[in-house]
């Protein structure tokens, strides 16, 4: 027993080394963030703390020779996209997924089908998206060719969240609406869709943060307005400053803002569900 | 008369439901499937077909030809590529296995309070809502001659000159790809071991057996599909890197999907094709491989 | 009013209904009781719309509905875990199929509360109504569950093991509360069950099912004195049953010859009641026209108003011997005791080889 009890502590202080070292360069990009500016370069040591380069990001700094970001297009692009990926890949995730839940001949090409679009790396699919396009002669642009292939890689996303959804659903709460009476389409929408709707938010979630940071597929297709990975890309070429690190820092704590969200309407979901669902099973008259 | 109408439009609802019921399962299907032949599967042939085409200076044109082919498999850049594309994904395979399967087995295993489990695996997924191109970037402080690690190790008196090689070389690399796909590979084994029933472990404990044989009898075999999906997110995503290589090699160490990135650049379309068929070839053998172990279908 | 035809269905080649033929008649309570497997639950569903017969139909007064879907067909489906919608509280339950059903809905919002305040006071949920229904104890939400089917006012209300869920105090109230709430509404119920004093307790007729073929379809009180066949004798567990062959006028098994009344040609099984038999006091004689076996005495079980002895046959069987106490004391015997059984040769039922029953009273009483 002591030997079990020493292994877990092993483990668990090798699990805290693993988690700095998932965090440290992020801990450094936060660092670096705070580098004086404009002259401040991306790299130790730190020349004096400052917020020039959240102001820089911001575009609130004085103009330098350090090319602002382009924040208003690329990141409104980027959102925009994202947007759209979200719910059109979540519907067809959720009704490739209802169709799953009968057997049906042919469902295994189809399930491998949805699945290949997650697997085939995003350089592939840009190259012969583009070639496509090249050849049928339609312009490539972020809300056209990209936008497609953002959907083909997270609409197997949100059909497996929602597979594994409706594979713990019980569906003889359908059934006895259908045996009320009640058509299927009116069921879905009334009993069904409610009791998934949780699964339905991780499927969007999903969705929404691979596509905002999607740059592969976006490189050979996006055309000429670039989305915010696609800017971020541009910078390898040039020269790195640490407005990309303070662009970092901003954009993670948004994103924690945004979880938190999605943490209280699942944790308001679940409770509900504690109160409403679950309940108690013995007698209470 | 009245008794015949509800009857008659009982009967010709059930006729248009009898419709839904026949090819309403089509109709929920074929969205998704149209979608992906045309934008996944179309794009992917097309890929084939271009790496068959002349390619000229700043052209291609569609007459077919094996050129490109043999110029792929003649060279020693191109193929030498492919050779490197193989080792360093091999390398972080086992090294993302490695280093993440204890931290899964302390998550999933160890840690049997719902919430905490919950936390740490959130712990771990947070440093994915920055942007993966600037994790990426992050990376060259930290190893750089005078990275966050070089400083922190001469404090420490451990080294007394800076380590050169960390940045810029193929080690930085895979540095930089373990430290961002390990997260991949340590969810889904989380996940298997979580879903282990305690009462298993206990059996076995209460039968006499060691921690290790329980480990080796019990617990890896029943996380064995959680490694498998993990190996199959880590490899779809190492094998298709381009961006890694190009931010913490400083161009020196160049990937099949670098290659790619610099030809389609220069308008070589029929020689990236090329490429992409070998990447799209080798990707394949390694899922269907991977997927031979386990079957995806069921784990769900 | 609803009538079945010769319904099959199979699944991966076994038979799971086969050739069911059946006549619904209206304002009926009709249990229906098989054995787990016997394909009940499978015929509720063929009923309701939920599976496709492989052949057969389903007719409703006159219609056929067998490729009508479940919603367009007016029969009400309780299962045997509720199905309560889990986001909506009872009146919402219960007023869900009336609000939103396709045929007929009630949009006026006064008189579905009106229908779903009968409905709740009927199954006595009155005070519940804006209880979450994970709220509910198990009799509540099987409750809930018939209020929810009953307030549409289908033609025929189909009930799978409706008490199954339930603990024995509460199946008890509830067998007596389904029968006075189909009463007051006048609707047909067709309630599965595996549980043949359920079976017997509840229905105006009861069908035995067994692999998915109809052995007998009769008031339970037929089915109990003169079961159609040997496995429905079985079924009902009120038998004890014997199986051998006629020689020399006498039924004759490992368990000794038995003297048969009647002329059969042949014989394969040989049924008495638990309560048609006694046990010999010690020195009592076997009266005239009476069986009688030895048997070995197991354990006896006291029921309140019967008790029940339990006997091992000499072929290794058991046989049951109930006593009603209204009549006598109860006996004690020792375990392993030998002991006497005896019947009246007349009360006996007996089957032919094919297990069809080839005699009972009534036919000796034509005789």
């Amino acid at each position: 027993m002591r030997n079990f009890n020493f292994l877990k502590a092993g483990l668990g202080f090798y699990t805290a080394l693993f988690i700095t070292f998932l965090y440290a360069p992020f801990v450094v990009m936060g660092i670096l963030s705070f580098q004086a500016g404009p002259e401040g370069g991306p790299q130790f040591p730190i020349i004096e703390w400052s917020t020039y380069w959240y102001q820089h990001v911001l575009g609130i700094a004085p103009p330098s020779r350090v090319a602002p970001l382009p924040i208003a297009e690329a990141l409104t692009r980027s959102l925009t996209l994202a947007f759209a990926t979200m719910v059109v890949s979540t519907v067809l995730g959720t009704l490739t997924a209802q169709a799953f839940r009968r057997h049906f001949k042919g469902s295994g090409f189809v399930f491998y089908l949805v699945v290949l679009g997650m697997m085939v790396p995003g350089v592939l699919l840009g190259l012969g998206m583009a070639l496509v396009a090249d050849q049928v002669g339609i312009a490539r642009t972020w809300w056209g060719t990209a936008f497609v292939l953002h959907v083909v890689y997270t609409y197997p996303f949100a059909f497996l969240v929602m597979l594994a959804i409706f594979n713990r659903f019980d569906s003889s709460v359908e059934e006895a609406a259908w045996a009320l009476g009640v058509p299927p389409g009116r069921t879905f929408r009334k009993i069904t869709f409610p009791l998934i709707f949780p699964g339905v938010l991780s499927a969007m979630l999903f969705a929404f943060t691979l596509s905002y940071d999607e740059f592969p597929r976006t490189l050979f297709t996006g055309g000429s307005e670039v989305t915010m990975p696609i800017a971020i890309y541009g910078t390898f070429a040039v020269e790195i400053h640490p407005n990309l690190f303070a662009f970092g820092v901003l954009t993670t704590v948004f994103s924690f803002a945004l979880l938190s969200v999605y943490g209280l309407l699942m944790a308001a979901s679940v409770r509900r569900a504690k109160t409403k669902g679950i309940g108690v099973q013995e007698d209470i008259e | 008369m009245s008794a015949v109408e509800p009857a008659d439009s009982a009967g010709h609802a059930a006729d248009r439901s009898g419709f839904m019921q026949k090819y309403g399962h089509f109709l929920l299907l074929a969205p998704g499937v149209i979608w992906m032949i045309l934008f996944l599967v179309v794009p992917l042939l097309m890929m084939l077909y271009v790496s068959f085409w002349t390619q000229s200076t700043f052209s291609i044109s569609p007459d077919l030809t094996v050129k490109s082919w043999v110029t792929f498999f003649s060279s020693e850049t191109y193929f030498g590529a492919l050779l490197r594309t193989l080792r360093i994904w091999l390398t972080v395979l086992v090294l993302t296995f490695v280093i993440g399967y204890p931290a899964a087995l302390f998550i999933g295993q160890h840690v049997r309070n719902k919430t905490v489990q919950t936390i740490l695996l959130v712990a771990c997924v947070i440093p994915f809502w920055t942007s993966f191109l600037i994790r990426v970037l992050a990376w060259r402080p930290m190893l750089g001659k005078e990275g966050a690690i070089n400083i922190v190790l001469q404090k420490f008196g451990l080294i007394s000159q800076p380590i050169e090689v960390l940045l810029f070389t193929e080690l930085s690399v895979i540095i930089g790809m373990v430290q961002i796909y390990v997260v991949f590979m340590v969810g889904p084994i989380a996940f298997m071991l979580a879903r282990i029933d305690d009462s298993l472990i206990e059996a076995a404990r209460d039968l006499g057996a060691s921690s290790w044989r329980i480990f080796r009898k019990v617990i890896f075999p029943l996380s064995l599909p959680g490694v498998v999906v993990g190996a199959i997110f880590v490899s779809v995503m190492v094998l298709g890197e381009f961006a890694t290589a190009s931010a913490l090699s400083g161009r020196k160490v160049n990937l099949l999907g670098n290659i790619i990135v610099t030809q389609v650049g220069s308008l070589k379309w029929a020689f990236a094709a090329v490429i992409g068929v070998v990447l799209t070839f080798v990707m394949a053998v390694v899922i269907i491989g991977l997927l031979r172990v386990v079957n995806l279908r069921r784990e769900l | 009013m609803m009538e079945v035809r010769a319904l099959a269905k199979a699944f991966s080649g076994v038979k799971a209904i086969d050739e069911f033929s059946l006549q619904v008649h209206a304002d009926e309570y009709l249990t229906l009781l098989g054995p787990s497997g016997s394909g009940k639950s499978t015929l509720l569903r063929l009923l309701a719309g939920l599976e496709k017969p492989d052949s057969g139909s389903i007719w409703l007064n006159g219609v056929d509905i067998t490729t009508q879907p479940t919603h367009m067909r007016n029969l009400g489906f309780v299962q045997q875990k509720y199905a309560l919608f889990p986001h909506l509280n009872v009146i919402d339950n219960v007023a869900f199929g009336l609000r939103h059903r396709e045929l007929d809905p009630v949009t006026d919002p006064a008189r579905v509360e009106k229908r779903v305040a009968d409905i709740l006071e009927l199954v006595g949920l009155t005070d519940l109504g804006g209880r979450m229904v994970g709220q509910l104890s198990g009799g509540q939400k099987q409750r809930v569950s018939l209020a929810r089917t009953l307030v549409t006012e289908p033609k025929v209300c189909l009930l799978d093991e409706p008490l199954g869920a339930l603990d024995a105090n509460l199946r008890e109230r509830m067998t007596v509360e389904l029968q006075k709430i189909r009463r007051a509404l006048g609707v047909t119920f067709m309630h599965v069950t595996g549980n043949e004093a359920e079976a017997i307790a509840m229905g105006d007729r009861m069908i035995v099912l067994d692999r998915g073929r109809l052995l007998q379809v009769d008031p339970p009180d037929t089915i109990f004195t003169v079961p159609a066949t040997i496995d429905v004798a079985r079924y009902i567990n009120a038998y004890n049953i014997l199986s051998g062959t006629l020689s020399d006028g006498r039924f004759t098994s490992s368990n000794g010859a038995f003297p048969v009344v009647g002329d059969v040609p042949e014989l394969g099984y040989y049924a008495v009641r638990y309560d048609a038999a006694h046990v010999l006091a010690p020195g009592e004689m076997v009266p005239d026209g009476s069986a009688s076996m030895s048997a070995r005495f197991i354990a006896s079980e006291f029921m309140g108003s019967q008790i029940i002895y339990i006997f091992r046959r000499i072929d290794g069987g058991t046989f049951e011997v109930v006593r009603h106490l209204s009549r006598e004391d109860p006996a004690s015997y020792e375990r392993d005791q030998q002991c006497t059984i005896c019947w009246h040769a007349a009360d006996a039922l007996l089957f032919d080889v094919k297990g069809r029953l080839v005699m009972d009273n009534s036919m000796r009483g034509a005789a």
